[in-house]
């Protein structure tokens, strides 16, 4: 039952560039910024990293940019500052109501949205001290080489948990990585790859600074399903945006997040302006359940996932028309 | 007696300050210079021999300064004399993963967490049994010797003619229901700090017990040491909620480490740890079966519960018969039946838990008897008017009832939540349920019988004109210290803030039977009164010499005293306690308290189990909204009245009733422990899901007092009595809103969906048929 917290190196740049050469000199180091995922599982073992690269002081990284452009939000903008927002939460509004459904108002005055964009997947094997641990001789994710959770899978399904990646989703959201070669762009869902052990595309000397988002009349609305108002992850989380079309269509886009190892956007088509929503809305909980996988990560039951998701996305679309 | 200046008025609890600034130092806080960090290593397996166990590169570690295994001690615990079957670390064969092993004191924390790592442990695993179910099974594996069919300790009670109860009701109805284990989850994670001194041979331990008593009798027997030897002390406690009540293994290995490595060491554990040490509610299964006439009048109950206890005896039996005794005492119940199984599984222990081993089956009870209502077209509250008791009586177990608010409760939150006017009139998805509820006020028993009183509070006073309150109950948040100085207070006709609350440390305080069952404020109050009155009678014997007057011709009011009539000579508080210091000094008193033989309960074995002086009433309407889509309830409001006899801290007994409400909610809606081949699936705050502020709906409190005859100033118990009609309560509301009968708790969002979808494809079955 480790609780004594390893001992670490830490290191504090005071700039992107700065960072990247500590990441650079020290291979193994890991990036911290409000240190509400890594710290908690450093004490349980899960991590054994001997340096950590502080993004805290780099001011660069902590501001909002909203104009006719679009949004930029750097990543070491804490969740309460982007809950905080009045031009988010009127224009992307998922966003605002994504940041506000993290942990509590504790963890959201230090979490910073790099960090719950990055955030390690979860399991009900994994998220454990390490007597638990290696009482059950470990697991596929860290130290061993079965999942508990599908025995006979080849991969590691702890599930990704962040709030914000699906709010952000839906806008068609981008990142900016920083690396040896500069800065590159890509499509926030593209940060991320089926596998809970190694959820991330980001390479180990990148980091990701900033979230684009492009402007949007679209409505958008997050919820998720959770025992608890507060404090839980979710069990499953759903965004929803959805923007009239000239022609009366309402497009509609949806992501998920808590039922894969990534955020899942859900391929929708829209709503045609005579369509009968009855019908539609039907299809649309039927494709929901086909498109997410929940396993036994959590000690709530995966076919519960799977109705309550299609329940809520239903709920969140019906809303925005 | 005069009107009460102190006793019935709200007063913030007498240590709220510490603990409010954040000045209170808990047990984890006393950590000094030269302290040594314990850790304990834990089972890896449910069940297995233990073949060896060898601890010799650890204690070759740089760092390491003691090592201590089951062969350091040989001798069982447990807070039962005649169950005592635990040891502080196992010997021979381990019974559940995470059960203590070894431990070892280093000079940090990193050094004996690395020192555990290096224990060699050679186990012969098992095959272990998780549910009562398993370990029932005829070729199920035993976990102890002489304990066939792992049953810890079964009881079977018959009171009345049951049969014929049965035959005269119209209606009968029998059903299920699956309760599952739940934990304490109090704030204060468990620790211990023991100190031996080699040179005196001298052991001193701060630790979080309720009962300091019990741990220091504990120490003497696993040490062998003379218990005069031996102090020990109870710093500030965040709740204790029954986990405490029992010496907890990790008290004794800190000892046995302090004097191993003769000096002192420091024992915090992690929260994990606490759900490993556990002593929660046991997963219960209760077959409840209940005959009413049609007016309502219950004519016979049959109960039957199966409690998968855990690895050890602890409390077991205890919880076991509560479960069937508490089925009186709150109704007229006609003929009761009860056969309980307390069984042996291979998980944590249980023990006691805030309305001791009668929560779940109150639920069971409660909810049946709501749906029998319903079935016979009668209102819930009618068919417990129905059922009133009345006091003063005994029960046919021999439960004395000395006052009885069951009535006035329901009165009270049916009027309050506008009941009859709402009730079946709610939107689909809203409903209104109710339950009640009753708890103990002290066992009027005590495990350890010695024949000496069951309280004892001593009281000084000095030349400084300052009272010194000594006690040893344990307030772990529940503000006892608070009714000792507000019952010498009133006594004394002094100003709280003259008096002093001393509590808790063996060498300094008297003996004390701890808290636990409800019984400090009957026990220890009534010692306080009667304590402040044997000092109030000195101090009026010396105003009156001091007066010239006859001692019935004083007058004591607001610290003064006085010839009624004369006021112009009256003696302040101060002169008063000077002219009795100058005949005898420094004064000291003593008050103690005795239960009635009377109160102690049937004569039936195992009688003395629900014995008490008095029972506190509770009745309450919960209001929820369910989301039939997701499964998720969410409760709106909750309308509490408690007859506790009389409020002697309104305001503590206001925050206690929420407490209850509270912790009945956890255990209806989200509180469980899960264990995935013995390991905890839940050993955390996330995972453990206490409801959050979010879910904590407005409570409406109402007080009933019914002035008990024997209660300090009429008062009975407040911390209990409430909580387990609230579970109950909600499940009828839950009924109420979408006509789903829940037969499990807790109701988390996937259960009661899945138990919806079948509730709805039952009902579309039927209506196809007819």
């Amino acid at each position: 039952m480790s609780r004594a917290l390893p001992k670490f190196r830490l290191l504090r740049p005071e700039s992107v560039e700065q960072a990247l050469d500590a990441l650079r000199a020290t291979p193994g180091a890991r990036l911290c910024a409000g240190g509400t995922d890594l710290i908690v599982n450093m004490r349980r073992g899960l991590v054994a990293a001997e340096t950590l690269v502080d993004l805290s002081g780099i001011g660069d990284l902590k501001t909002i940019g909203m104009d006719e452009s679009g949004l930029r939000i750097g990543a070491g903008v804490t969740l309460r500052d982007l809950a905080d927002h009045a031009g988010i939460a009127l224009s992307y509004r998922a966003i605002s109501q994504a940041s506000r459904a993290v942990a509590g108002p504790s963890h959201r005055e230090a979490a910073t949205i790099g960090g719950n964009l990055c955030q390690d997947t979860r399991c009900l094997y994994y998220n454990q001290s390490h007597w638990w641990r290696k009482s059950t001789d470990f697991c596929l994710k860290y130290r061993g080489d079965i999942c508990h959770v599908a025995p006979r899978g080849k991969r590691c399904r702890a599930a990704f948990c962040g709030d914000l990646a699906p709010a952000l989703m839906v806008y068609g959201a981008q990142v900016d990585i920083a690396g040896p070669k500069g800065i590159r762009r890509i499509a926030l869902t593209d940060l991320y790859r089926e596998d809970g052990t190694d959820y991330l595309t980001l390479g180990r000397d990148e980091i990701v600074i900033a979230v684009i988002v492009p402007p949007t009349d679209a409505a958008s609305v997050y919820d998720k399903i959770r025992v608890r108002g507060a404090i839980d992850f979710p069990l499953a989380g759903v965004a929803v945006a959805c923007l009239t079309t000239p022609d009366g269509a309402k497009q509609i886009s949806i992501a998920v997040t808590g039922t894969n190892s990534r955020p899942v956007g859900i391929d929708v088509p829209p709503l045609q302006d005579r369509e009968d929503p009855k019908a539609y809305f039907a299809a649309l909980g039927k494709r929901m359940q086909k498109g997410v996988s929940p396993q036994r990560t959590t000690t709530i039951a995966p076919h519960y996932r799977r109705l309550s998701v299609a329940a809520l996305a239903m709920r969140l679309a019906r809303s925005l028309i | 007696m005069n009107v009460r200046t102190a006793a019935g008025r709200a007063q913030p609890l007498v240590d709220g300050i510490e603990k409010v600034t954040g000045r209170a130092r808990f047990t984890g806080d006393l950590e000094t210079g030269n302290c040594l960090i314990g850790r304990i290593l834990r089972s890896p397996v449910s069940h297995g021999r233990i073949l060896r166990i060898d601890t010799a590169a650890a204690a070759a570690l740089d760092g390491v300064v003691a090592i201590v295994t089951g062969a350091d001690c040989a001798l069982t615990f447990g807070v039962i004399p005649i169950a005592m079957n635990e040891y502080p670390m196992a010997r021979d064969k381990v019974r559940y993963r995470g059960e203590p092993l070894a431990a070892v004191a280093a000079v940090d924390a990193a050094t004996a967490e690395a020192a555990l790592e290096l224990i060699e442990l050679e186990i012969e695993a098992l095959p272990a049994v998780y549910t009562a179910t398993e370990a029932r099974a005829p070729d199920a594996e035993q976990l102890h010797e002489g304990k066939p069919g792992n049953l810890e300790r079964e009881v079977h009670h018959e009171f009345g003619d049951v049969k014929a109860g049965f035959a005269q009701a119209d209606l009968i109805h029998e059903q299920v229901f699956e309760c599952a284990e739940v934990n304490h989850a109090q704030m204060e994670p468990h620790a211990a700090l023991a100190e031996y001194d080699p040179e005196r041979d001298r052991l001193t331990l701060h630790s979080v017990s309720q009962v300091p008593f019990y741990v220091h009798l504990t120490l003497a027997r696993c040490l062998e040491m003379d218990s005069a030897r031996i102090r020990v002390v109870k710093p500030f406690v965040g709740g204790g909620f029954g986990a405490r009540t029992e010496t907890l293994n990790f008290e004794i290995i800190a000892a046995l480490l302090a004097r191993a490595a003769g000096g002192k060491v420091m024992m915090r554990l992690s929260r994990e740890e606490n759900f490993l040490t556990h002593r929660g509610r046991p997963d219960t299964r209760v077959r409840m079966k209940i005959g009413l006439s049609k007016s309502g009048q219950i004519t016979a109950v049959s109960c039957e519960a199966v409690m998968a206890g855990g690895a050890y005896a602890g409390y077991g039996l205890v919880t076991i018969l509560y479960a069937g005794a508490l089925l009186q005492g709150i109704y007229r119940v006609g003929a009761v039946k009860f056969d309980g199984y307390r069984v042996y599984t291979n998980t944590p222990p249980c023990g006691a838990m805030r309305g001791h081993g009668t929560v779940d089956v109150r639920h069971a009870f409660e909810c049946v008897l709501d749906r029998m209502a319903r079935d016979l077209g009668l209102d819930p509250f009618a068919v417990r008017r129905a059922n009133l008791l009345e006091a003063p009586m005994f029960t046919d177990n021999g439960l004395m009832i000395n006052s009885y608010g069951l009535g006035e409760c329901l009165d009270k939150v049916e009027a309050a939540s506008d009941w009859q006017a709402r009730k079946g009139r709610m939107p689909l998805g809203r409903g209104l349920g109710m339950a009640c509820s009753h708890y103990v006020s002290g066992a009027a028993k005590p495990v350890h019988w010695t024949g000496e009183p069951h309280a004892v509070v001593s009281m000084k006073l000095d030349f400084d004109g300052s009272v010194t309150v000594l006690t040893g109950a344990s307030d772990i948040g529940q503000g006892s210290s608070t009714i000792v100085a507000i019952a010498a207070a009133e006594i004394l006709s002094i100003h709280m803030d003259r008096i002093r609350v001393v509590s808790n440390d063996s060498v300094i305080t008297p003996k004390d039977n701890g808290s636990y069952s409800s019984r400090v404020t009957f026990m220890v109050g009534n010692a306080a009164i009667e304590a402040a009155r044997a000092l109030r009678e000195k101090l009026i014997n010396a105003a009156a010499a001091k007066l010239e007057v006859a001692p019935e011709d004083i007058t004591c009011e607001g610290e003064s005293f006085f010839v009624e009539g004369s006021t112009q000579s009256a003696l302040s508080f101060h002169e008063v306690a000077i002219a009795a210091l100058a005949r005898e000094g420094t004064i000291t008193v003593k008050g103690t308290f005795t239960t009635p033989q009377k109160a102690q309960g049937g004569k039936h074995r195992g009688g003395a189990v629900g014995s008490t002086m008095g029972f506190s009433y509770a009745a309450q309407v919960v209001e929820v909204a369910v989301d039939a889509e997701t499964g998720q309830i969410h409760v709106e409001k909750v309308w509490a009245a408690l007859d506790c006899g009389f409020a002697i801290n309104p305001l503590a007994v206001e925050g206690q009733i929420e407490g209850s409400v509270w912790m009945g909610l956890g255990q209806a809606l989200s509180e469980e422990t899960r264990y995935v081949e013995g390991l905890p699936a839940h050993a955390n705050f996330l995972d453990y899901r206490f409801p959050t502020i979010v879910e904590s709906p407005d409570i409406y409190v109402q007080i009933v007092e019914t002035i008990d005859p024997l209660g300090p100033f009429g008062a009975k118990e407040a911390g209990e009595g409430a909580l387990s009609g609230f579970p109950p309560a909600l499940v009828n509301a839950v009924g109420d809103a979408i006509g789903l009968d829940a037969n499990f708790l807790p109701l988390t969002p996937d259960r009661v969906l899945a138990a919806l979808i079948k509730y709805q494809k039952a009902a579309r079955k039927k209506e196809a048929v007819t």
